[in-house]
């Protein structure tokens, strides 16, 4: 992976027929900006990520190096918080593209210091970054930043707050597909910190617009009500939520949810709402785990069912990451 | 400049006659000298032609941040004065939560000097109920209104402590000045950044719910019910609170409501976007929240217009919504803004909304009623009812650029503002000569 894109003597026969897609989605995706959520992705475009992230995965399955795909394109890794697993997922995603790539794990210090995350756009704008992968702990930063420098640059919502993470969602579709062809009618469970958490949201706009029956649960404490006037189910209780479900996505219970006082105790979280195999004879014959990690192993969810490989698809969702977001990265930059 | 002013076939506008009456004003030192048809120039006086405007005494705001002393970067006294004038205010009633806080006799008297050196109205200003808005010691309440605070609040903040504001309360009945209420519960607000409903939820943002504005001035009226002094709800924002409110007025105590422009035109839907400039605290609420704010102008519960004219650096708008301020500016757009929603929009007519500008929160304060009568200061503004215009930040009075109305149309507009018998503000849009 460290020879320079110039070096890449010829294209492979996958990244000619990713090339070659076209269509309604690839039309699409050519015309948009920007990817800050998933609330905006048409059913074309959902289904040509899916059969461009097919590609990429053959792609890379098939150990192939750096592809000359995106060799013109710089893009800019833009992490205002912490995030080893995303930022290496959307690296290696890039560099398998042949863009150049750059990191920037700025902290949340830069906002103390007295720049801006605009400033910080409009600084690396102005180096001629052509897209940028934006991570930052604020809801809406990447709307802001889309809205200041879109004209300027490409932005990626690689996470925003509690809002959004549209390629995780992307992922989760794309894992789910794989396995079950259309989610039209599959009941998936979403376990956990509803409230707070960026990965349920995109997930919630994206699946119910793909008819999928969406239920969640957690304590009342992290589980919006209003979520219900967004076509999901919401429960309190783990049982009704995952009874009969064909995917079970749990989410992380950040520790400090208890110092906040939104949880009496880690003890009885785990009691009452940790996945296990037990729980998971409640739910549909062949139902799937999901968790977008880091997990805590045995809080959410048990040691054993986070590695039993017939019914977690946790690492399944690690290695789909990185197909997903190159067939997001090709799409949304390359213009040709 | 000559001092002596005729404004010429102006309508003028008087809420406490209930009054519409076209006519001439003459003005000499400052005063109103005389009313009359076909009043005739002399030789030295400006003469304003006010043909299809209505004239009104100067509007009374009583809840604005001049930010003079410290933070000079978001707005000082001239500027909030020149923008204030441009809305048409003659008078401002500033709040204490400056830097350094107005809470001794030290900061204000620096103040009150500021205000004569740079205002171009009249500023009152408030001093706070407690030590550095700490909510724990009470400040030197007499001291500070004998010098000149004209109420006091520590706005921006809550009295969380009701004992605290008992004893304020308290000492309200001695100096005789209005303690003006932030009505917020802030373990019930806390992390919030606008209200919470379906579409906080759906923007990842936490919300503040009316919990925290209504359990607020469910126990401040307790003590305003014990102690029977005189007390002010500002910025309220949402239905529950003022059905409180209301029950106690009926019951006899004296509390008295305003509400801002902005609670009265924009709902929660502002927010949509992640738009720091549809930030402020009391958050938008509701459209129903709205409707019943509009009831309770109607049914007297709330009896003033009140801007709370917050003024911040583009710097600080433009960080990531959670973390932008709370507040946003509205002089100069406070008459226009609330002639749409409330009088073109049907609910009230004019006569009912000049004196929400200018009758109601004089009482409220319980300073002079503003009169056109010959013998007043002569502080009156002239209002252009037909003009279309386009708000500007860029081209306005106020250091600070954050409104929610920049580069929105609004319909109504003050053309020209005098305070004392001097031209404090005209636009290009009325003649003089």
């Amino acid at each position: 992976m460290s020879e320079h894109p110039a070096l890449v003597a010829s294209m492979s026969n996958r990244a000619r027929e990713l090339q070659k897609l076209s269509g309604t989605g690839v039309e699409s995706w050519k015309k948009r900006r920007h990817l800050l959520d998933t609330k905006d992705i048409s059913a074309a475009e959902l289904e040509t990520v899916v059969t461009a992230a097919t590609i990429c995965k053959e792609m890379i399955a098939g150990g192939e190096g750096p592809q000359p795909l995106l060799t013109t394109r710089t893009i800019a890794n833009l992490f205002y918080e912490n995030s080893t697993r995303t930022r290496s997922s959307f690296e290696l995603a890039a560099k398998r593209l042949g863009a150049t790539v750059i990191n920037l794990d700025i902290g949340t210090s830069s906002v103390a210091k007295g720049e801006t995350i605009v400033d910080t756009g409009r600084t690396l704008a102005a180096m001629a970054v052509d897209a940028f992968v934006q991570r930052h702990n604020c809801s809406g930063s990447a709307m802001q930043i889309a809205r200041e420098l879109g004209d300027r640059v490409h932005v990626i919502n690689a996470g925003d707050g509690w809002n959004g993470h549209p390629t995780q969602a992307l992922l989760d579709y794309f894992t789910m597909h794989e396995i079950r062809g259309s989610l039209k009618g599959a009941k998936v469970a979403i376990v956990g910190d509803i409230t707070h958490s960026r990965v349920a949201r995109s997930n919630i706009w994206l699946l119910t617009a793909m008819g999928a029956d969406v239920h969640i649960a957690g304590p009342p404490t992290l589980v919006p009500p209003e979520l219900s006037s967004f076509g999901v189910t919401v429960h309190n209780k783990l049982e009704p939520a995952i009874e009969g479900a064909d995917f079970i996505m749990v989410l992380r219970l950040q520790l400090e949810r208890q110092k906040q006082g939104l949880i009496p105790s880690i003890g009885e979280y785990r009691r009452v709402y940790r996945m296990d195999h037990a729980r998971l004879k409640l739910a549909a014959e062949n139902a799937k785990v999901m968790h977008p990690g880091p997990m805590n192993r045995d809080l959410e969810i048990t040691h054993a069912l986070a590695d039993d490989p017939e019914k977690s698809l946790v690492l399944t969702q690690v290695g789909n990451g990185v197909a997903v977001r190159m067939a997001v990265l090709y799409l949304l930059l390359n213009k040709n | 400049m000559s001092d002596k002013i005729l404004i010429k076939n102006g309508l003028i506008l008087d809420p406490a006659k209930n009054s519409e009456l076209k006519t001439d004003i003459r003005i000499a030192g400052g005063e109103i000298v005389e009313w009359g048809t076909e009043l005739v120039q002399t030789g030295e006086e400006n003469v304003i032609d006010a043909s299809g405007c209505w004239i009104s005494a100067g509007f009374i705001d009583i809840h604005t941040h001049m930010r003079d002393l410290g933070q000079k970067d978001k707005e000082d006294i001239h500027t909030g004065t020149k923008a204030a004038a441009a809305g048409g205010f003659t008078t401002v009633v500033t709040m204490a939560n400056t830097d350094p806080v107005i809470d001794n006799g030290m900061t204000l008297s620096m103040y009150l000097q500021k205000i004569s050196e740079r205002a171009v109205i009249e500023v009152l200003p408030v001093a706070a109920v407690t030590k550095g808005l700490a909510g724990q010691e009470l400040t030197n309440m007499v001291d500070l209104s004998e010098m000149g605070a004209i109420a006091f609040s520590d706005d921006g903040k809550p009295i969380q402590n009701m004992t605290v504001l008992r004893r304020a309360l308290e000492y309200a009945r001695l100096t005789g000045k209005t303690i003006i209420s932030h009505a917020e519960d802030l373990d019930l607000s806390e992390g919030g950044s606008m209200h919470e409903c379906a579409l906080s939820t759906e923007l990842g943002l936490q919300g503040i719910s009316y919990t925290s504005e209504t359990v607020a001035v469910a126990r401040e009226l307790e003590m305003v019910r014990l102690t029977q002094a005189p007390y002010h709800f500002t910025h309220i924002s949402c239905a529950s609170s003022l059905d409180l409110i209301r029950r106690a007025k009926v019951e006899g105590l004296s509390v008295t409501g305003d509400v801002t422009p902005h609670h009265l035109a924009l709902t929660v839907d502002e927010v949509a976007e992640y738009n720091t400039n549809a930030k402020m605290n009391p958050p938008l609420r509701t459209g129903r929240d709205r409707s019943e704010l509009i009831n309770a102008i109607k049914d007297g519960t709330i009896t003033a217009i009140a801007t709370d004219h917050a003024p911040h650096t583009k710097l600080e708008k433009s960080r990531p919504f959670t973390e932008a301020p709370f507040g946003i500016t509205g002089l100069e757009t406070a008459f226009s803004v609330v002639y749409q929603a409330l009088v073109l929009e049907k609910h009230i007519s004019i006569l009912e909304l000049i004196k929400l500008l200018t009758i109601g929160p004089a009482r409220i304060l319980d300073l002079p009623v503003p009169s056109l009568s010959a013998g007043s200061p002569a502080n009156l503004c002239i209002i252009d009812p037909r003009i279309q215009w386009t708000y500007d930040t860029s081209h306005g009075y106020s250091k600070s650029t954050n409104s929610p109305w920049d580069q929105k149309k609004l319909t109504g507009r003050v053309v020209c503002t005098i305070y004392k018998g001097q031209i404090v503000y005209r636009s290009e849009a009325i003649t003089a000569h």
